[in-house]
């Protein structure tokens, strides 16, 4: 079995089938969250609830709507920039074997140079996870495990990127499927439960008024 | 059957979509929300942080909900719910969380805390591990319905005194203190003449179709997660309303009640209310916008600030009505900051103003409501929640604020033009 052979079956075969595994495992937890009960709000309507879930979702992107991003700029900046190292690093892992022609030498650099930061950013979450007590005492060996696999997922990254050979590829796509197959139990699902959690809580909001504020009467 | 096992079904049936998404997975334990937490500034415990607080909680809820945590629980701190852990919990959803929300709003991920921790005083009262005299206020709430007619008497002869004060105060004869007459709106106070005459007022100023019933807007069984004992005290007031063939509801400046009233009760029946239902706040809002309502500016140069009361406010959507009438009054209006969504809670929330029990920890708590409240330099305060009112009485005198406490319309009546 030659390593071109192997290689190829990593970053076809194998990663087909830990997203597919990745997705009945999402649509399972999605199909049972769904069937959850839930009581809307049935009060007569103050606010705008559409309105409401969208500024839900915009939140994140608007600093100063939260007091714990506005007051803590740094860490809010870190948060974008780690997550959009995550972002590139997965779109990289489609890239790779999907549009080989589009990753030149100069896209290859400017993929590193995004995920890099994330890469720093995430040894400084790593030291404060360790470090402050607050946050020491509600870290599970899931926060730790999944930190410190994502480093390695943006570490092989980078390599894969800039050195490029077929070990550095073949380990960046080993730890990929890993994370696709882990990803559905841990922590880092929080993105699923993000999409209904600011549904929910804009939602809410939107409806009785409390944000966007409603300035003067309607 | 065990108490866990019992407290364990219990939390099943409360398990719905919201505290669902909240329960497993969506907390990434950033931390964002531990400085959003009025009573972990105050104390600087990190266990008393929004995020380790619900994760008492979670941890069990994981355990039962979450694929991984069933399998390996140590890896995701996953647990099993003992005995003493139920102890733990009373404190955790009772005294350490007055389920203001502040942490939802300043979450990334809108983890809704209070809303795991609402379900959990449901499941402790549930199994009877509730605080008790929250159960004793509830009891006496609904027992008021069987002593009615015995109360009818003492009641209007209270009335008949109050009715005088608010006739000397606008200066009318004829103003009146309707009990139990048709109206087109039913005004529900509290049991505090606080909350009986400053409406009264208004009310007869304007010249309002208005009444009052026998019952008052509190709710403790909300603050116990007592679904079926709030709704029957929501019930009553409805079947009021409904016999005194009102068009509206108006509640008195007390937070619960308009939370309960306003937003849950539709929800606990299933249905939108027949009536239409406001706080004291909004009408005299709307009252002013028509012009029926007309104050005196000239004598309120005091320095004076607002509290948002969680309910009204962030749980509410009430911030800009009582900042119009105070603004409309007032030339020294201070805004504390924050303010609005982002206010602190008083530290009195979530029916812990009535437990004596933890009496020094909630003046601890409102450590942060007395620095805000300092920093605006203000004379009087102003707020719309008897919680509030109480709360801040207390740390006004503990924390040597020297400020006066009101409630927004026993204050505005002082400025009515009275001719």
């Amino acid at each position: 079995m030659t390593n071109e052979y192997i290689l190829h079956f990593i970053e076809y075969e194998l990663q087909a089938i830990a997203l597919m595994w990745m997705a009945v495992l999402y649509t399972i937890k999605i199909v049972q969250l769904s069937r959850l009960p839930i009581s809307w709000e049935r009060g007569e309507k103050k606010g705008n609830p559409t309105r409401g879930v969208l500024r839900s979702y915009g939140t994140i992107f608007m600093p100063w709507s939260m007091e714990s991003s506005k007051t803590h700029l740094w860490r809010w900046a870190e948060f974008g920039l780690y997550h959009i190292g995550a972002l590139v690093a997965i779109f990289n892992t489609f890239t790779f074997p999907f549009a080989p022609a589009m990753m030149t030498p100069f896209v290859r650099v400017l993929f590193a140079v995004l995920i890099a930061p994330a890469f720093v950013v995430g040894i400084l979450k790593l030291i404060r996870r360790i470090g402050k007590q607050e946050l020491r005492i509600i870290s599970t060996p899931d926060d730790y495990f999944s930190l410190v696999s994502l480093q390695f997922f943006f570490f092989f990254g980078i390599m894969a990127l800039l050195v490029g050979t077929p070990s550095w590829r073949m380990a960046y796509f080993l730890i990929t499927a890993g994370f696709l197959f882990y990803v559905p139990f841990s922590k880092i699902s929080h993105y699923i439960y993000f999409f209904f959690s600011r549904y929910l809580t804009g939602k809410r909001y939107g409806w009785r008024g409390v944000i966007p504020r409603l300035e003067s009467k309607s | 059957m065990s108490i866990t096992r019992t407290a364990l079904e219990e939390v099943e049936k409360r398990f719905n979509r919201l505290i669902g998404t909240s329960a497993t997975n969506l907390c990434t334990h950033c931390g964002w929300c531990v400085e959003s937490c009025h009573v972990y500034l105050s104390t600087l415990n990190p266990e008393l942080s929004p995020v380790a607080k619900t994760e008492r909680v979670r941890r069990v809820l994981k355990r039962s909900h979450d694929w991984l945590s069933k399998l390996v629980p140590f890896w995701t701190g996953a647990a099993d719910l003992t005995e003493s852990e139920l102890d733990k919990w009373v404190e955790l959803a009772y005294k350490y969380c007055t389920l203001c929300e502040r942490c939802v709003i300043n979450c990334p991920m809108a983890v809704e805390t209070p809303q795991i921790m609402g379900a959990i005083r449901g499941t402790l009262t549930s199994i009877k591990k509730s605080p008790e005299i929250l159960d004793q206020l509830t009891g006496a709430e609904i027992a008021r319905e069987d002593g009615l007619d015995m109360m009818r008497e003492i009641f209007r002869e209270h009335i008949v005194d109050l009715e005088k004060e608010v006739q000397e105060k606008l200066n009318n004869p004829s103003a009146k203190i309707p009990i139990e007459e048709e109206a087109e709106i039913l005004y529900v106070p509290l049991s505090g003449v606080h909350t009986i005459i400053p409406p009264a007022v208004i009310f007869n100023y304007v010249g309002a179709s208005w009444t009052l019933s026998m019952f008052e807007s509190s709710n403790y069984a909300m603050f116990l997660g007592d679904i079926p004992r709030a709704k029957q005290i929501v019930n009553r007031i409805l079947k009021e309303a409904e016999r005194l063939n009102v068009k509206e509801i108006v509640l008195s400046e007390c937070g619960h009640a308009y939370a309960a009233f306003r937003w849950e009760a539709p929800k606990w029946f299933g249905e939108p209310l027949k009536f239409k239902v406001s706080s004291i706040l909004e009408v005299m809002d709307d009252y002013l916008e028509t012009g029926v309502l007309t104050f005196d500016s000239s004598q309120n140069g005091e320095a004076i600030t607002y509290h948002d009361p969680c309910n009204i406010g962030r749980k509410g959507g009430i911030f800009e009505e009582p900042r119009r009438i105070i603004n409309v009054i007032s030339s020294n209006y201070r805004e504390m900051y924050p303010s609005r969504e982002q206010n602190f809670c008083c530290g009195g929330g979530g029916g812990l103003v009535a437990n004596t029990d933890w009496q020094d920890y909630r003046i601890e708590t409102g450590k942060v409501k007395a620095d805000q409240i300092r920093e605006t330099r203000a004379k009087k305060v102003l707020t719309s929640c008897d919680n509030c009112l109480h709360q801040i009485q207390e740390i006004s005198e503990y924390y040597d604020l020297n400020v006066e406490v009101s409630n927004v319309s026993q204050w505005a009546i002082s400025a009515l033009t009275i001719t």
